[in-house]
């Protein structure tokens, strides 16, 4: 066990319970735990106050709680290699029950895990370079970036280094493995906002700015974005930041989170909560504080939102090589279909795989010369289509009551049978974002979602019924959450209504405007009489 | 730790009665069901002539495991 760290705070009484166990022993501590005890002695012998400190080897409880295990595995900024999928695969294949899953933070999730198989995980992770440590707990998690970093088009810098360097600096790093909350990073320097920006505790998107007769490429950062059950968007800070200035600024942030975030109550304690209270400004002057002087905002390079989908095969920045952008549905595969990927990799990429936050997956250096080939391989026709179907390919799903605790509804398989029955039923040529939540909390990220699903379960007279709360109008084009509408939607009826919602949306729309600016367009009422007429009795 | 004892939660319904009138419950339970048979006979409880209720869902439940789990309702507002 290494040495415990003094914090200041470790005096304060009135902290939250959890403040006291990561005071009695930190987070980081559990994995040695989990290599030397637990994975050899069984469930039994876990101590029960180490339950909560798993979160920082990257694993959760999953339901029901009969002893198997969820894992998160870190991808940092969405690209990992062949070789590392395969290990992924592999692992799914020996412990996890043939399931991978693709996550909004581009990370891979895995179930059914039992303690006795993590150590090797572990080692199986670690000789891949790749880690599921600090996935979950009050650290920073998964740092999320531009899949496309270093072959993107749409960037104006190569993030891959920076990503690389904040992986490095973070991870397992004793300074900042208790923080007050969990705390999420996104690092993009594409100029359509591949990182959503503005739903990240700390987030780096693309600017430029003049300085001594020489216009440098860096960094303009926000802070305090969440979504969960009280959503908030991130404040952009009155600062230009060069890329090697990064791990730096992160470095202040993250302190300031850790020094002054909030550890009295847990629900009150995500770095929203500080930069609602501080404010911009004064934010800005307590970073500069710790980190020195920071020169003032540059010119914005950030253009709109391309939602995190790259479908299609398309150039990159690198002549005569091409990406393919493929559609998972809802970011479920098995080890098999991993496997496939990694191959597909190897013989018509360099190798190299992105995740993406929309539980999709990319291919990278594909050469001209073997794009018709790429195009003609049988996953690619039958599975992980180039272009899907618009509502399966814009359909996001969280876990569910499949996996999860807090979940009311089963969303993952439903979401997927809803988006095949909406684009059986409906013809729309351009995208409709549909995400499914089966709880208040937003791991399906339903804020941002043009038509967003969050379930219930209503009582009928055949007992108990799922049903779906409906909110629209979310983006991050111009970035807001969708809104609540009066109607809850039990499941026998939800493609039909939403394939009629959808249909009046077809006929109204001006041209080329999505869902989210049509509503704006329109209004909620407007939107709320559509509902209205539909459920009317016949 | 062994076999694991079902875990109660805390759960939060809502009954949608006659004239849009909207009341929501909260109750302890270890499962979905026993959570809207209680909330059932809370609403029972709660008023004299058996209430009309149009719709009960429950829309949000949180493990009773940690102190001091529960849920904001917001109700009226004084002028």
């Amino acid at each position: 066990m290494a040495e415990r760290k003094q914090w200041k705070w470790a005096a304060d009484p009135s902290l939250n319970k959890m403040e006291f166990t990561k005071l009695e022993k930190d987070g980081l501590d559990v994995i040695e735990a989990i290599v030397n005890i637990y994975s050899k002695e069984g469930f039994a012998s876990i101590e029960s106050s180490d339950m909560d400190r798993f979160k920082w080897a990257g694993v959760y409880q999953q339901r029901p709680k009969d002893g198997h295990f969820m894992m998160r595995v870190r991808i940092p900024g969405g690209i990992l290699n062949s070789e590392q999928a395969r290990v992924l695969a592999n692992i799914a294949e020996d412990y996890g029950r043939d399931l991978v899953d693709v996550t909004t933070r581009q990370a891979v999730q895995f179930h059914w895990l039992t303690v006795e198989s993590l150590a090797d995980i572990f080692d199986r992770l670690a000789s891949a370079g790749l880690s599921s440590f600090e996935a979950c707990g009050d650290c920073p998690r998964q740092i999320m970036g531009n899949p496309l970093a270093g072959i993107d088009p749409h960037e104006v810098l190569d993030t891959r280094p920076i990503v690389a360097e904040l992986e490095k600096f973070f991870l397992l790093n004793r300074d900042f493995s208790n923080l007050p909350r969990k705390y999420k990073i996104s690092v993009s320097a594409n100029i359509h906002n591949a990182a959503h920006a503005q739903i990240n505790d700390l987030a780096f998107t693309p600017a430029k700015k003049a300085m001594a007769g020489e216009e440098v490429i860096g960094f303009h950062v926000w802070v305090g974005g969440g979504l969960s059950a009280k959503p908030y968007l991130a404040k952009q800070l009155d600062v230009f930041v060069r890329p090697e200035e990064v791990v730096k600024v992160a470095a202040g942030v993250t302190t300031l989170f850790r020094d002054f975030g909030y550890r009295q109550k847990r629900t009150h304690a995500r770095l929203k909560f500080l930069v609602a209270d501080w404010g911009p400004e004064k934010f800005k002057e307590q970073l500069m504080e710790l980190v020195g002087e920071l020169e003032p905002g540059g010119i914005d390079l950030t253009s709109g939102w391309n939602g995190g989908y790259f479908y299609g095969i398309h150039e990159q920045r690198q002549a005569g090589l091409y990406y393919a952008g493929l559609s998972v549905p809802v970011g479920r595969m098995n080890a098999g279909e991993l496997n496939e990927l990694a191959r597909l990799a190897d013989e018509y990429g360099d190798g190299t795989i992105g995740t993406c936050n929309t539980q999709n997956v990319l291919i990278r250096n594909i050469p001209e010369a073997k794009v018709a080939a790429f195009r003609n391989e049988p996953m690619i026709v039958k599975r992980f289509k180039l272009q899907p179907n618009t509502f399966v390919g814009y359909a996001v799903s969280c876990t569910g009551t499949e996996y999860c605790n807090l979940a009311i509804v089963e969303t993952k398989e439903r979401m997927r049978s809803l988006a095949h029955y909406l684009d059986d039923t409906v013809v729309l040529e351009t995208p409709l974002r549909i995400h499914m939540i089966g709880c208040p909390n937003s791991c399906g990220q339903r804020q941002i979602a043009d038509i967003g699903l969050q379930g219930a379960l209503v009582k009928t007279s055949n007992g108990m019924v799922e049903a779906f709360d409906i909110y629209v109008g979310g983006t991050l084009e111009e970035p807001q959450f969708n809104r609540k509408l009066n109607a809850r939607i039990t499941v026998d009826r939800l493609g039909p209504f939403l394939a009629q919602l959808i249909t009046l949306y077809k006929a109204d729309r001006q041209e080329g405007e999505p869902y989210w600016r049509y509503v704006e367009r329109v209004g909620l009422s407007h939107i709320q009489a559509q509902v209205d007429a539909i459920l009317q009795p016949a | 730790m062994g076999e694991e004892k079902a875990e109660s939660y805390l759960y939060k319904l809502e009954a949608v009665l006659e004239k849009g009138r909207l009341l929501t419950v909260v109750v302890i339970a270890q499962t979905d069901e026993r959570a809207f048979s209680s909330a059932e006979n809370n609403l029972l409880r709660h008023t004299i002539a058996p209430p009309h209720i149009k719709e009960l869902s429950l829309v949000e439940k949180k493990p009773l495991g940690r102190q001091g789990v529960g849920y904001v309702v917001e109700t009226s507002t004084f002028a």
